[in-house]
């Protein structure tokens, strides 16, 4: 559980992205649906940054080669594809309690 | 200073005293150039990508000297996973500009030299590994971009250096002194140098004890008294200086290469990394040709972008659902992702060499870089099959844009009807800017004869392979004792 269902907080979500060597989608225009369909619940931030309950790992392709070494312990979630990024949105919105819109 | 920007990068190229001939004249402003600069945009890319979060975890490690960030490109690879990340860096780069972006041979000196001079102290003694530990962290803390100098001009083939009737057929010590040396000779194909701070030299053969004062290795600042640059031509070159940029092809980004010239040059004892150790200049040239044939992973991202201009032509030609033009892209795909396959085979077959540094497969990186000679060729055979004839018969942008014929040329070169004339005309100067134009210099030329022409490799390939086991495997089968 990432979200508390009744905050109102933002939280910050460290965003972790793979080197996009061969990227099957457009993983920057992802994020920035992500961030938008988010807005108010979510903050992006460097993943190193104090404060993140959560890293986001956006991976151009199902290899995922992202090194995520430095997160150990740290709750981390991995998208490879579009859909993981629908998924995330979902999940978020789920635990913070609000409806799709 | 750990990384520098884009920006930083170019910046640091103007304080730079270069020596830069062309076309017979002095090149007072090399960074503004308008033939050199998108070979200076090209490098500028590695800099650009090490600090976008969307790229840094290819672009980017951790020195092992200082655990400092350093850009990839300056980094000792320590693990598998570094050298697959170099052969991912290759294919991304070469995807983000199309060309040579020029940073790799040095990347590829930097871990040669370390493996080499480790071993060199190891059996004599010496403190060659030491002085070049130093030198990488300055290279690191600075990020520099390094020039890697292999290629000797060479004379008569069939002698050796010594036996030369000009001894500087191959770079040589001339004077030795407290201090330091002087060296004379000459680097030819000299990728990027002109847009490199540090030069780094290294013999280009197999050298035997009368060839002694040949075996030098050693690194000095690219603008350093003495050395003098030489821009080579690539065809196309001067439509870079007509006005207009349709005609170019690739807009931004281009290669260059140079004769680069060492006329008694002084090199100070700390930055010398090899004098006299004849015996070690087949080990520094075979490990450098191992992982410059390795880098050759960016004709990859070149591909993906030959591919999708391809792609791209048949479709604005309104022919992409023919089943010969979709087996021809497929072609050129399977092509592409067999180099792809031996680029990151040789890295993840890879090893730790004594001095803690990671190497590739040295049978692998031969195998894909022979492969590297001849797919890029095919690839563009069947680029050009696809996009026709009118790919090499194009009027020029002055003509397109011309009050009097523009018009009969936004007509008559018009393909589907719902693509502006332009756009094809794009597509099309692109494919010839990859396959005959500035970019072939090293999209072909430099894949068939970069980190050593073909037979190097079939050389290499016939040294790594074990035979006896294969014999073996045969015999056993077949009942031979």
């Amino acid at each position: 559980m990432v979200l508390n269902s009744n905050t109102d907080m933002t939280v910050k979500v460290g965003l972790k992205y793979c080197g996009g060597c061969n990227p099957e989608y457009d993983r920057v225009a992802l994020v920035k649906h992500i961030q938008e369909s988010l807005q108010g619940k979510v903050v992006f931030v460097k993943p190193e940054s104090e404060g993140v309950r959560l890293i986001l790992a956006v991976e151009g392709c199902s290899t995922a080669c992202a090194d995520l070494s430095a997160f150990q312990g740290m709750e981390i979630r991995v998208i490879t594809n579009i859909e993981g990024g629908d998924r995330f949105i979902k999940e978020i919105r789920a635990q913070s309690g609000s409806s799709a819109d | 200073m750990t990384m520098m920007t884009a920006e930083q990068y170019e910046e640091s190229l103007r304080r730079l005293n270069l020596v830069v001939y062309m076309f017979g004249k002095r090149i007072e402003n090399v960074v503004d150039d308008p033939i050199i600069r998108p070979s200076m945009n090209a490098v500028a890319k590695t800099y650009e990508l090490a600090n976008r979060p969307e790229h840094e975890d290819i672009m980017t490690a951790t020195s092992h000297i200082t655990g400092k960030k350093v850009n990839r490109f300056t980094h000792i690879h320590q693990s598998i996973e570094d050298l697959v990340k170099k052969s991912k860096m290759g294919r991304l780069l070469g995807r983000e500009t199309g060309c040579c972006f020029q940073r790799c041979v040095g990347m590829d000196s930097l871990n040669a030299l370390d493996m080499t001079t480790f071993d060199i102290d190891s059996k004599y003694g010496t403190e060659y590994h030491t002085r070049f530990v130093k030198y990488l962290e300055y290279v690191q803390d600075n990020d520099l971009t390094c020039c890697g100098a292999m290629t000797d001009t060479k004379g008569d083939r069939s002698l050796p250096p010594h036996k030369q009737a000009d001894p500087d057929m191959f770079m040589h010590v001339v004077e030795e002194k407290q201090d330091g040396v002087i060296v004379r000779g000459a680097k030819a194909n000299q990728t990027g140098a002109v847009n490199s701070h540090e030069i780094i030299v290294m013999p280009t053969i197999t050298l035997r004890e009368p060839d002694k004062d040949y075996a030098i290795s050693f690194a000095l600042p690219s603008d350093t008294e003495g050395i003098t640059y030489i821009i080579g031509r690539q065809s196309c070159d001067t439509r870079k200086l007509e006005d207009g940029t349709m005609d170019r092809g690739n807009l931004f980004f281009g290669g260059h290469e140079a004769l680069v010239i060492f006329d008694n040059v002084f090199v100070p004892w700390d930055r010398v990394f090899m004098f006299k150790e004849y015996d070690f200049s087949r080990q520094l040239v075979e490990q450098f040709a191992a992982y410059h044939r390795q880098s050759y992973a960016c004709k990859v991202g070149v591909g993906d972008v030959l591919i999708g201009a391809a792609q791209t032509a048949a479709e604005y030609n309104g022919v992409e659902k023919a089943s010969h033009i979709k087996d021809k892209v497929v072609e050129m795909n399977h092509l592409n992702e067999t180099l792809y396959c031996g680029a990151i085979a040789c890295a993840s077959e890879g090893h730790k060499e004594p001095s803690g540094t990671y190497y590739v497969n040295t049978l692998l990186a031969n195998v894909h870089k022979q492969n590297v000679t001849r797919f890029p060729y095919e690839m563009a055979r069947l680029a050009q099959d696809i996009a026709g004839g009118l790919m090499a018969t194009l009027p020029s942008e002055k003509d397109f844009k011309s009050d009097t014929v523009g018009k009969w040329m936004d007509k008559y070169y018009k393909g589907r009807a719902d693509i502006p004339t332009e756009y094809r005309m794009r597509i099309l100067r692109l494919i010839e800017n990859l396959t005959l134009g500035t970019a072939a210099t090293n999209y072909l030329t430099e894949s068939m004869h970069g980190a050593g022409s073909p037979q190097a490799q079939r050389i290499m390939i016939s040294r790594r392979v074990n035979m006896q086991e294969k014999q073996r495997a045969a015999k056993r089968l077949c009942g031979i004792e």
